[in-house]
């Protein structure tokens, strides 16, 4: 089996991170994002299996009145992350598969990331973005929500982290 | 179909960018929260400092116009409450929307699952909103930027916050060099 | 790490260059440069229907800026989604970029005119009004009067752009019920949230 390539430094990480955003904003005039593809994808769910209920809500027609759901900006923009991110996982040779019995995390991890995701996704709806929509990207224009939506982020991780110590030990 | 071609390519490079730094890893998130493992705080400090520099010098050298560039909303209430709420899952699932996408990507399956917990919540705060709708679109500022707030230049902004971001990193080097 | 060490070395230097940059936006007082106004009044460049204001919105342009000149009370009691509370005091204090398309309005119109010409003297030319103000905003985007002569695709676009700021069109005096079936538009580059 190919050897664990170590990660790379952050710093660097970060500053290839900022290129691409930058160059984002250059070609497009709009940064990235990730739980605006999510959004898209539910609405689209929703619009296909409910439409009465699609257009009774304000937040689902904001995703499906701009042509295709499936076809959004966002919507490809994240598929390439998944590609990306494999892509590089697996030349690292990286790519675990957590479904074998010796690396699977236990139910209680998770419970406790399904419960996340939706404490997240109830979140990034309120805020109209996450981390790398508006945190990263809107952070970096200086946006005023962006840097109050990564303030009270990190001040809430912070303070209820000692609470669910068990869960990360 | 550019527009298109643009954004996978954009997120190829987001997607492989966050899989080196190890943020697919749900503990080496987490710990960021324990003061364990500050990689969280590097790269979002490192990327957004890297972009805001680079569209302010960028804008300067003329070789694009910054002012035409995409500021979100700001709507101090529900970003407020929602950032809360978000770091509140963040802990909980020590992954974020797009590296949630990473983690998966890498054979994870904490991926997926918070990627259910976040279509499920989406789906609630949807279903709700005509109920939320006063409060989601409470305290509207416009697309309101630092400068604008404090009525500092664009320049001076940019210097205060290249100094705020490089003394937390290098308070992070300095606490991680100690250890 | 060396690499680390000379990346945070050129940021602090490119931050702390940055205020020195020179700012393209300072607005000075200057004179009143009566004939450009008067051109710009005669050929209507001045104002924008509340219409058009409301598709740039909805289209996300770059660099809008909608600006509202009423008092804060006046504000926070309803105001056009993504505007900006700059009461006319405190208009001479603020930044224009001239690259940005600003929109004045404010109650009525006649206040957000008048905002104009001041912006002019600071030597602002790139903005422009909504002459009828948030009454034209409230009958013209959220609660239009759908013309009986136009065509489908015209009604269906004008209640496309009632029904995405939260309006419902009136047919013949009456509020509507669901319009099925919205025009496509083209693609159009549309804001995409994050």
């Amino acid at each position: 089996m190919r050897a664990l390539r170590s990660y790379a430094d952050p710093h660097v990480a970060g500053v290839c991170l900022g290129l691409v955003l930058l160059a984002c904003f250059a070609l497009t005039g709009q940064g990235l994002g990730a739980s605006g593809a999510f959004a898209s994808v539910v609405s689209g769910v929703v619009g296909a299996v409910s439409p009465e209920t699609a257009v009774n809500s304000a937040y689902f027609r904001s995703y499906l009145q701009d042509g295709s759901p499936w076809t959004a900006w966002l919507v490809v923009e994240i598929i390439g992350v998944l590609i990306g991110a494999a892509t590089s996982a697996a030349l690292a040779g990286r790519i675990r598969l957590t479904f074998a019995r010796s690396t699977r995390p236990s139910a209680a991890r998770l419970f406790a990331g399904v419960s996340g995701g939706i404490l997240m996704g109830i979140g990034a709806a309120l805020a109209r973005g996450c981390t790398s929509g508006l945190a990263l990207s809107g952070g970096a224009m200086l946006s005023v929500g962006a840097w109050v939506f990564m303030v009270a982020l990190f001040l809430a991780g912070f303070l209820s982290a000692p609470l669910i110590r068990r869960l990360w030990p | 179909m550019n527009n298109l071609l643009i954004a996978g390519g954009v997120g190829v490079a987001f997607g492989w960018a966050l899989e080196c730094a190890g943020l697919g890893d749900p503990p080496k998130l987490a710990g960021q929260f324990y003061l364990r493992d500050f990689t969280v705080l590097k790269v979002m400090l490192s990327a957004m400092l890297t972009a805001m520099l680079g569209v302010f010098w960028g804008g300067r050298l003329g070789m694009f116009n910054p002012a035409a560039f995409y500021v979100p909303e700001t709507h101090l209430l529900p970003q407020l409450v929602g950032g809360l709420v978000f770091g509140l899952g963040f802990v909980l699932s020590g992954l974020c929307p797009g590296t949630s996408c990473v983690a998966l990507a890498s054979g994870r399956i904490e991926g997926a699952a918070t990627m259910l917990g976040l279509f499920t919540g989406l789906l609630l705060v949807g279903l709700a909103f005509p109920s939320i709708e006063p409060f989601y679109r409470s305290t509207p500022q416009g697309p309101l930027t630092l400068q604008r707030l404090t009525g500092l230049p664009f320049g001076v902004m940019v210097a205060l916050v290249t100094v705020v971001a490089l003394s937390v990193l290098a308070w992070i080097s300095k606490r991680e060099a100690a250890r | 790490m060396r690499l680390v060490r000379r990346l945070g070395i050129s940021a602090l230097a490119l931050g702390l260059v940055a205020p020195f940059a020179g700012s393209p936006s300072r607005t000075q007082q200057r004179g009143l440069d009566l004939d450009s106004i008067a051109r710009a009044i005669d050929e209507g460049s001045d104002h924008v229907s509340a219409r058009q204001l409301a598709e740039w919105i909805r289209d996300r342009r770059p660099g809008l800026r909608v600006i509202d000149v009423r008092s804060p009370a006046e504000f926070h009691d309803g105001a056009i989604p993504t505007a900006e509370n700059v009461p006319i005091d405190q208009l001479a204090r603020s930044r224009f970029a001239p690259d940005q398309t600003i929109v004045l309005y404010s109650q009525e119109g006649a206040h957000a005119g008048q905002a104009w010409v001041m912006l002019r003297s600071l030597g602002v030319v790139h903005a422009v009004f909504v002459p009828g103000g948030l009454a034209d905003w409230r009958e013209e985007v959220l609660s239009p009067l759908l013309p009986s002569n136009g065509s489908p695709a015209e009604r269906a676009w004008i209640a496309d752009l009632s029904h995405y700021f939260g309006g419902s069109p009136r047919i013949g005096g009456e509020q509507e019920g669901e319009l099925a079936g919205a025009a496509q538009n083209g693609s159009r580059l549309r804001r995409r949230g994050c």
